[in-house]
């Protein structure tokens, strides 16, 4: 272990942290400048959120140290973190959507109205006035039992207009749009003068114009001497960003370069691990039949918001209709429309003819449809459930699981067993006894996948089906979602991959706001366009997407999204 | 000096808890309840030997015991089938008086040979139970009320009608005191010979064998399970939950409501006002216990069979209350709340001096 | 007919203070995201704790303090089994429901035979003279228990301390997204400990004022289902204390009136006897003591089929348990 004296502001040596059948972070290194942009890149599952979180002190590291502006620290709860000048903007934003913007920002600093006499001189976090011991007790009652509003709105107002963000801090956070809640985890950090600032996968929820103003107010946050972390797993963001980039795969330290040094191309090969193809090989097939037709769709979301507001759509026999959007806007609620899963308001949906708008699940899934929901955890399977119960769970009424009166259990066995089989789910030592949520990520999702389409449905409907998945499982899902297409399956391909759409659709539509925007096939298409139509069709500006064919990948947000609703209750209280 | 603790989620639960976990849950609950005993001056190994191993030294005690499981089993099952929906039946209390009122309104009004009594006596408790069933699980599937908290009001309310009609319209027996009419002979259960107990035992056992193909073996008993371990992704494959819903709540109801009649028509031959000493309450912790199948239950039954005729035994030798019995009852469930945790996580505890590093970790696999 | 009224709402302020602090207490509780089904077995032990207290030292204040004390000492329990087990907490507070009903009976055998000078009425320091002179309402406001007033008083105390100062922010905050208090440096647990215990406290305080000064004597089960009404009341109150304030009051009155019509003997001269009978069923003591129940459920179902899912008033986070390194 080295014993040097650290040099740079922020020194992380040595990081190791375990979870159950995982090393998360294996002796990882990172060390960051002040006043530098500093990226961290890496796959899913990399490690990158985990040590960061452990930096804000949300996690416990195993081993390992960590060294700001040359001392070293302990990390054990995000106050600390906080009080040590650490700020975090989290991937799935940490706001209380009932509250308004300033209660957000103050929550847990127990301010008074006195502590605002000289807003000017407002101590930074974890540096008190020294009065006596009877001071300090007063102002901690004080500041349990009073709150003030008024001081802190006014300093937001003002750090809200000197980095030009337009927010009125006294909105519930449940009303503003995305790119503003955004803002307001921003707002958190400058609030309490941090000096490092991590982000974790900022431009995830955002249209390329707001990230692009994101990349301004960063900038100039860096310029003033805040030194930045930013996460991400897009190569030309990294390359666009940041001053240097470190890079993670499988939880180990693979790399620190400079980003002016490296190409896209290199950061890849660091992040993948060998050279990485980004060409699949798609057939020409012929399209047949109209399978699924829907007109004038409408829907709302879990807010009881219009979702959807008027698609028209066809799947036909034999081809992939690939949803293209920045998540948001309404895809998850029309692939659930689709299936039967969600109440159409208005429309029509026709399977082969019949019409079967607003009909139980169970008649669309009769009818020959199949659906992967975009959370497998939630809607996919039941986790505490063997295997064996959770594979057949579409095709148990059929003959071939009933026994007289009785379900067969041998043959859901079977059946299990013939979809792990073909659909080579790992880790499975017997269908009866392993609980599925035991299984990997990845091949939880190959199970769901398999389940889905070993019953040959007429019409598969995939809500972002690699998602989470590491790269071998996502070659795989590929392959089969282009073999099902090839032998005559219509699918609806839903996906942040943007890349995934191309590669994989034969026709692409691209949704703003609950509606379909622009239609195109991948070889007509230009990449900019659908850029740009994502985001209600705007010309001003730069996009922030790279026009030399780069990858771009935009992550989902929806999992956060419904929670952020607070309608998560279940339905045990209300 | 700083207390760490530090949990860690376990990935396999170790063999011998897993297996054991159900009988230290109840060990343990005795030796904490043995404390209310010796507050009362009673010597706990006395009281326990009275409690479980008395009754079975008669023909006497056993019959006792066999006919004191009937209730609770049937209660029992009134709650483990809405459980495996993942549903709450804490009111099977008021299932179980409003079929004792229905059934014992059917015996003392309705001239039949016992042949036909009985049965008739037996569908009329069920029917009202299911409907006092009905009403938790309708809400509940409709509209998301809490299940919790209807079937355990309207258990109150029901409650509160048995002591009306006991004092009212069913009103029966010698001057003005709040019993109904006894039962007449044919409709009263008959006894088993072999076993001395009454045939509400064959009715139990019967249900439990019921349940059991039903949950196991059934689709629609796959569709319970299923729905029970994850009501969205149920929904998504196509299961109606809206009819599992009620469908549970309605066949607990029946079963509670026969649980009750069972209980008049086989022990106390008329109704009289709070006349079930807590089989409802009793029945949740068996459903608890048994809640991986039918068969468990009936095995929990048993045991809490053995318990009451053990309680009602040591109130009469011993003088003490047989709430003692609730106060078991409960600990059972807090050790069983315990055992789960300890059977999740792994538990370690640092002890830190001041600003220094731990001195001695220490690691413990029991609480904290 | 006027002594009747004043009757009405004197009782029905003494039997709405049960329903208003114990309300109050589950509010908070829930709020910062823990429901607390033990609240009936908490009043129950609340009550005998302070009617035992009160038989031996003669002071039912001390009694009081004691059922406080009661009401705390359950919900640890509670509190230590859902926020650091982190177990399931419907199983948990039926289970101390049971365990309250269950001690409460079996040691309290010995007490049903005590009588107690309990919490007498009171008046109003210096004003209460002057308010008792108000025609029909003074006596029945302004006489009664202290804890009446405490009651009163807690309602606009609990709404100050939720709405109106930092510690209300975080333990809402708690309730309604724990990890992104964590992550804002709020005790998580700490708060949810503090919430439970004050809940408990003031179901004991709600026992205590039942069995001290409404109605003064102890039998098995004297709260008779009341605790179950109490969190019926805080869903349908949509966890508001001034919503909350109402439908305990509403309760109060349904008790009092049940209470009454004992006394009186409704007929409806000349009219034909069915009539007579369908009245004198509604109104035979055993039936009036059912519509509680009925009608919180039907205003439970009520309020809950028409709420809009989107814009729900339940804590968030209410019924999960929160642990910083959920995998």
């Amino acid at each position: 272990m080295k014993q040097e004296a650290p040099e740079s502001f922020l020194e992380m040596r040595g990081i190791v942290k375990k979870f159950p059948g995982v090393i998360a972070n294996d002796h990882v290194d990172l060390e960051v400048e002040k006043g530098e942009i500093h990226g961290l890149l890496g796959e899913n599952g990399a490690g990158k959120s985990t040590l960061m979180k452990i930096l804000y002190g949300l996690y416990r590291k195993d081993a390992g140290d960590v060294y700001l502006d040359g001392s070293r620290i302990e990390l054990e709860s995000p106050q600390q973190a906080i009080d040590a000048g650490i700020g975090m903007v989290h991937q799935h934003f940490m706001l209380i959507p009932k509250l308004t913007v300033t209660e957000n920002v103050i929550l847990g600093r127990r301010e008074t109205a006195s502590s605002f006499a000289d807003a000017d001189e407002q101590p930074k976090d974890g540096e008190h006035d020294s009065g006596g011991i009877l001071t300090q007790s007063l102002d901690t009652l004080r500041g349990l039992f009073t709150i003030d509003h008024e001081g802190p709105r006014d300093r937001i107002a003002d750090l809200a207009s000197e980095y030009g963000f337009g927010i009125d801090p006294t909105e519930k956070v449940w009303q503003l749009e995305v790119g503003e809640q955004q803002r307001v985890e921003i707002l958190k950090a400058l609030y309490r003068d941090v000096d490092l600032l991590i982000l974790d996968e900022p431009t995830a929820v955002l249209t390329p114009n707001e990230a692009s103003r994101l990349f301004e107010t960063l900038e100039k946050l860096a310029d003033n001497g805040l030194s930045i972390i930013f996460i991400t797993h897009k190569l030309y963001e990294a390359k666009q960003i940041t001053d240097r980039v470190t890079i993670l795969r499988d939880g180990e330290h693979i790399g620190t370069v400079e980003t002016e040094t490296v190409t896209e191309a290199d950061l890849a090969e660091m992040m993948v691990g060998h050279e990485v193809l980004f060409d699949i090989e798609k057939s020409e097939t012929e399209v047949g039949e109209p399978r699924l037709a829907a007109e004038n769709l409408h829907a709302l979301d879990e807010r009881n918001l219009p979702a959807v507001e008027g698609i028209d759509l066809e799947i036909n026999e034999g081809e992939i209709v690939g949803i293209a959007g920045v998540s948001g806007n309404g895809q998850k609620e029309l692939a659930e429309c689709l299936v039967g899963v969600r109440e159409t308001t208005e429309g029509t949906i026709r399977v082969n003819g019949t019409d079967l708008t607003n009909a139980h699940p169970r008649r669309f899934i009769e009818a020959g449809i199949s659906f992967i929901p975009e959370d497998r955890l939630k809607y996919g399977l039941a986790p505490e459930l063997s295997i064996m119960h959770n594979g057949p769970v579409k095709e148990y009424r059929s003959e071939r699981f009933q026994s007289g009166p009785f379900l067969d259990w041998e043959e859901m066995a079977n059946y299990s067993e013939e979809i792990v089989e073909e659909y080579d789910v790992r880790g499975i030592d017997d269908v009866r006894k392993m609980e599925a949520g035991d299984l990997s990520g990845g091949n939880m999702q190959k199970l769901i996948v398999g389940r889905e389409i070993y019953r040959r449905p007429d019409i598969l409907v995939a809500n972002q089906p690699t998602r989470g998945v590491d790269v071998g499982a996502i070659e795989s899902i590929r392959r089969q979602l282009l073999e099902q297409r090839d032998s005559g399956m219509g699918i609806l391909l839903v996906s942040e991959d943007l890349d995934e759409i191309f590669d994989l659709s034969d026709r692409i539509l691209v949704v703003y706001e609950g509606a379909v925007v622009h239609e195109t096939t991948p070889e007509a298409a230009d990449r900019r366009e659908i850029g740009l139509k994502m985001t209600g069709g705007s010309m001003e500006g730069e996009s922030a997407m790279a026009t030399d064919g780069g990858r771009s990948s935009l992550l989902d947000h929806s999992n956060r999204q419904s929670r952020e609703d607070g309608s998560e209750s279940g339905g045990d209280l209300t | 000096m700083n207390i760490d603790v530090d949990l860690t989620a376990r990935k396999e639960v170790p063999r011998w808890l897993a297996y054991s976990s159900s009988v230290l849950t109840v060990l343990a609950a005795l030796a904490v309840s043995s404390l209310a005993l010796i507050t009362l001056g009673v010597d706990p190994i006395a009281g326990y030997t009275t409690m479980f191993i008395t009754p079975w030294t008669s023909q006497f005690g056993i019959s006792n015991v066999l006919e004191k499981t009937v209730p609770l089993l049937l209660a029992g099952l009134a709650v483990y089938l809405p459980l495996r929906a993942g549903l709450w039946n804490i009111g099977a209390t008021g299932q179980i008086y409003i079929g004792a009122i229905v059934g014992t309104w059917i015996g003392i009004n309705i001239a039949l040979p016992s042949v036909a009594l009985i049965p008739l006596m037996l569908l009329g408790a069920a029917v009202g139970g299911a409907l006092w069933g009905f009403i938790p699980g309708y809400l509940r599937a409709k509209w998301d009320v809490n299940e919790i908290i209807v079937s355990l009001l309207i258990a109150y309310a029901a409650i509160r009608i048995n002591g009306y009609m006991v004092r009212g319209p069913m009103q029966g027996g010698a001057g003005n005191f709040p019993v109904s009419a006894v039962l007449p002979d044919p409709a009263q259960l008959p006894t088993i010979p072999i076993l001395d107990a009454h045939l509400g035992v064959l009715v139990a056992l019967l249900a439990a064998i019921v349940v059991y193909v039903f949950v196991q073996m059934t689709n629609v008993g796959y569709e319970i399970t299923y729905t029970g371990s994850n009501p969205d992704a149920a929904r998504q494959a196509g299961m109606n939950s809206f009819f599992i819903y009620i469908m549970v709540f309605v066949v607990g109801g029946a079963l509670g409501g026969m649980a009750g009649l069972i209980e008049i028509a086989g022990i106390q031959d008329r109704l009289r006002p709070d006349f079930s000493p807590g089989y409802g309450f009793t029945a949740i912790v068996i459903a608890l216990l048994g809640r991986d199948s039918a068969a468990k239950v009936v095995v929990a039954a048993l045991f809490f069979g053995l318990l009451f005729v053990g309680g009602n035994s040591l109130e009469i030798n011993y003088d003490v209350p047989a709430a003692l019995v609730d106060v078991i009852q409960a600990l059972i469930i807090l050790f069983l709340i315990t055992a789960e945790f300890v059977k999740n996580f792994e538990v370690d505890v640092t002890l830190e001096w001041g600003e220094t590093e731990p001195v001695s970790p220490a690691t413990a696999e029991e609480g904290v | 007919m006027v002594s009747f009224t004043a009757g009405m709402i004197d009782a029905t302020i003494s039997a709405g203070t049960i329903f208003i602090i114990a309300a109050l207490g589950e509010i908070i509780a829930e709020r910062a995201g823990i429901l607390n089904l033990g609240m009936e077995g908490m009043m129950l032990v609340g009550a005998l704790a302070g009617y035992a207290t009160t038989v031996i030292t003669g002071d039912p204040w001390i009694g009081l303090i004691v059922a406080i004390i009661g009401g705390i000492a359950m919900s640890a329990i509670h509190a230590f089994l859902c926020i650091s087990l982190k177990s399931d907490q419907v199983i948990s507070g039926v289970m101390l429901t049971l365990l309250g009903t269950g001690l409460t009976t079996y040691f309290g055998v010995e007490w049903t035979q005590y009588s107690i000078d309990g919490i007498q009425k009171t008046t109003i320091p210096v004003i209460g003279q002057y308010l008792l002179e108000i025609p029909l309402l003074g006596p029945a406001l302004f006489r009664n228990p202290p804890t009446d007033y405490i009651a009163f008083l807690l309602v606009p105390t609990v709404w100050y301390l939720l709405f109106r100062t930092n510690l209300g922010l975080e333990l809402m905050s708690v309730g309604e997204d724990p990890e992104t208090a964590d992550t804002m440096g709020v005790s998580v647990f700490r708060l949810r400990y503090l919430a439970v215990l004050i809940g408990g406290a003031l179901a004991g305080l709600a026992g205590g004022h039942l069995s001290l000064a409404y109605s003064q004597i102890w039998t098995a089960g004297l709260t008779a289902g009341r605790g179950w009404i109490v969190v019926a009341l805080v869903i349908f109150a949509r966890w508001r204390p001034l919503y909350a304030v109402a439908g305990a009051y509403l309760f109060g009155m349904l008790e009092a009136l049940q209470i009454r019509i004992q006394s009186l003997t409704l007929t409806i001269e000349g009219a034909p006897e069915i009539v007579n009978t369908i009245i004198s069923f509604f109104t035979h003591p055993e039936i009036m003591s059912t519509y509680p129940y009925f009608i919180t459920v039907a205003i439970l179902a009520i309020t809950v089929a028409r709420s809009e899912r989107g814009a729900s008033a339940v804590p968030s986070a209410l019924l999960k348990s929160y642990s910083r390194e959920m995998d």
